[in-house]
């Protein structure tokens, strides 16, 4: 059984909508990256998922039943905001959160340096270490469903590795984890990625099999600015890293002929694509 | 500077609420209070007791509103009708003990009826009852308590939960296996004991410092005070429910005390309103309140003499509460219909 499926469902704000006809599931022990942009409606999604909101069409299910008081007990859930008390301290925010779902503090469980600051206020802690705290608070009970939205966001690396780390011993205990994120470099982190576009899931699967194969052509030139105009007149998805072209998804043969239309010399190199360009791929084939 | 002019203006035309308050409201006040701030008092109710009644009835200043007469009544019975603010003045007409009784918790009446009797000598000299040198503190202690709490309770109540929502905790409560009424009580109760000390404070000081009787039984004084707190703390949530941040919040609980000050009859009194502005007061729990607290306080009004301000105290509570509580459900029930903050909410994020 999954602890977390959707099937076909749609929730429309207005005449818009903000995520349609998602069917997905989160098994027990994976780790699930829900990938969009802003306003893809992943954050939709999992309010939908958590039963924040009612869909305009199709289901959700946690562990087999529509989201209720019962299945809340099995998730724990970390929103964008954090959802701490600022104006308390460490130790009162992880007692609250222990209490509201009938558990005690662990101390010994707890990451040295949170229960180090376990009388400092929220307020006053690193951004990363809040981070920590809200991570330590929603997995206090062991829950069954781990859900994160934007987990690392505003994180510095260090502190997103080991807040991954964090996401990876949970589903190593055997949590199911839904994590939201637009930083395209934590998609290697996730067993399985569920890509938004514009309220859709446009693909599903892992790192691998979402990318396909795909290629990107890097054009060195001289003069790369005319090689950039060249390109981009062709209509072709040109994106200068340094002083570099690359075209993604694109035959070598087509990046090859605009290049010889402008009469720009130039030297091309087939390389694979990164997780960037396959994402934007995506996103160009939704749009189109 | 005009462009900064040009933000603010472009600014202030969006917050409706804040256009509405500084355009509608002033009228409103203009208006409403015109017909409330009022001192005089041109109808004073009276009773008239003894023998004669009937035959006094028909010679007393215009002033004095009979609103009954009872011929059966002796002295006894009039100071009990105007315990039970049955009436402002109960004249005694008889003969042999010929009486004017005033209700000195009836501040403003009491004034009225003075100023009548003294241009009319052929009438006994009024006896004044409860306040007897008509001290202002006598009258407004009581009220003002009523006032203290509802600043703990409105306000204060109405900032505790418009917090959680601003800072995004409301939603992390939402998926939390409590029940709505876990939170709500949770977050209320607190409030309530607070307030309570409050009341405690704001009494004791009351009696000491301004030396304000305290005549009825106090049991009938904490009933009428927890039935006000419970009114005043469920504004206080149903007003966070419908605020997005705490200006909002602070702008709807003072639109919600400016007129309880002044429509309440903590200030003016109630019989000297326009009738339509009158009815408005009598939508306010503080209405009750102070008639409450005057009632225990000053007259030492027994308990079925208030039966009428505290039922209403408990209809305004159940009605205010129940709104709050159906409200409180919507931000934190799960697979509820999205609200409007939330959908924006939602829309933002999406």
């Amino acid at each position: 059984m999954s602890q977390m499926a959707t099937m076909a469902v749609s929730r429309r704000f207005g005449a818009e909508y903000a995520v349609r006809e998602v069917a997905m599931a989160v098994e027990p022990g994976e780790v699930v990256g829900l990938l969009g942009a802003n306003g893809a409606g992943k954050t939709t999604l999992i309010r939908l998922a958590l039963g924040l909101l009612r869909p305009t069409a199709g289901t959700v299910t946690l562990f087999g039943s529509p989201p209720s008081r019962d299945t809340r007990r099995r998730l724990g859930y970390v929103p964008q905001s954090l959802g701490l008390y600022e104006d308390l301290t460490v130790a009162e925010n992880l007692a609250f959160a222990a209490r509201a779902f009938g558990h005690r503090v662990v101390a010994a469980r707890l990451d040295p340096e949170i229960r180090a600051s376990a009388r400092v206020l929220v307020r006053d802690l690193s951004l990363g270490l809040r981070r920590r705290v809200a991570f330590a608070a929603a997995l206090a009970h062991d829950p069954e469903l781990l859900v994160l939205d934007e987990p690392t966001s505003g994180v510095e690396p260090l502190a997103r590795a080991r807040l991954w780390e964090t996401v990876r011993a949970g589903a190593e205990r055997g949590a199911g984890v839904l994590a939201t994120t637009h930083h395209m470099s934590e998609a290697s982190e996730c067993d399985r990625l569920v890509v938004m576009v514009s309220g859709r899931v446009v693909a599903s699967g892992s790192a691998a099999a979402i990318m396909g194969g795909m290629q990107t052509v890097v054009v060195t030139a001289v003069r790369w600015e005319d090689a950039f105009a060249a390109l981009d007149d062709r209509g072709l998805p040109v994106a200068l890293v340094g002083r570099r072209l690359r075209i993604p998804d694109r035959p070598a043969a087509d990046v090859d002929a605009a290049l010889r239309g402008a009469e720009v010399e130039a030297r091309l190199e087939v390389v694979p694509a990164t997780f960037e360009e396959a994402f934007v791929a995506l996103a160009r084939q939704k749009v189109a | 500077m005009l462009a900064m002019a040009l933000k603010e203006l472009r600014q202030l035309a969006r917050d409706r609420r804040t256009v509405a308050m500084m355009i509608v409201l002033p009228v409103v006040l203009l208006v409403v209070f015109g017909y409330a701030a009022r001192f005089d008092i041109d109808k004073v109710p009276t009773i008239v007791a003894g023998p004669a009644a009937d035959e006094a009835a028909s010679n007393l200043p215009s002033r004095m509103d009979v609103i009954a007469t009872h011929p059966e009544w002796g002295r006894d019975q009039a100071i009990d009708a105007l315990r039970r603010a049955q009436a402002t003045v109960v004249v005694i007409a008889d003969p042999q003990h010929p009486a004017v009784l005033v209700d000195g918790a009836n501040l403003f009446g009491a004034q009225s009826v003075l100023r009548a009797l003294a241009a009319n000598p052929s009438l006994p000299k009024a006896e004044v009852l409860f306040n007897p040198d008509l001290a202002t503190s006598f009258v407004m202690v009581p009220a003002l308590m009523g006032l203290v709490l509802v600043f703990i309770g409105t306000i204060v109540t109405s900032l505790g939960v418009v917090r959680e929502r601003q800072s995004g905790t409301l939603e992390q409560l939402a998926v939390m296996p409590f029940r709505p009424r876990d939170v709500f009580l949770g977050k209320v109760l607190p409030y309530f004991g607070v307030a309570i000390v409050d009341l405690v404070i704001v009494v004791v000081a009351g009696l000491w410092i301004f030396g304000v009787p305290f005549s009825g039984a106090p049991w009938i004084f904490a009933i009428g005070a927890l039935l006000f707190l419970f009114v005043a703390l469920g504004m206080g949530v149903l007003i966070s429910t419908v605020s997005q941040n705490q200006g909002q919040a602070i702008q709807l609980a003072m639109m919600t005390l400016l007129p309880q000050i002044l429509l309440s009859g903590m200030i003016f009194p109630l019989d000297s309103m326009a009738i339509g502005v009158r009815w408005i007061g009598y939508l306010l729990p503080l209405t009750y309140f102070v008639q409450i607290a005057r009632g225990v306080m000053i007259r030492a009004a027994p308990f079925d003499a208030l039966l009428v301000p505290m039922g209403m105290l408990l209809l305004l509570g159940v009605i205010v509460f129940g709104l709050s509580v159906l409200r409180f459900q919507r931000d934190l029930a799960p697979s509820g219909t999205g609200s409007r903050h939330r959908r924006s909410e939602a829309e933002a994020s999406a």
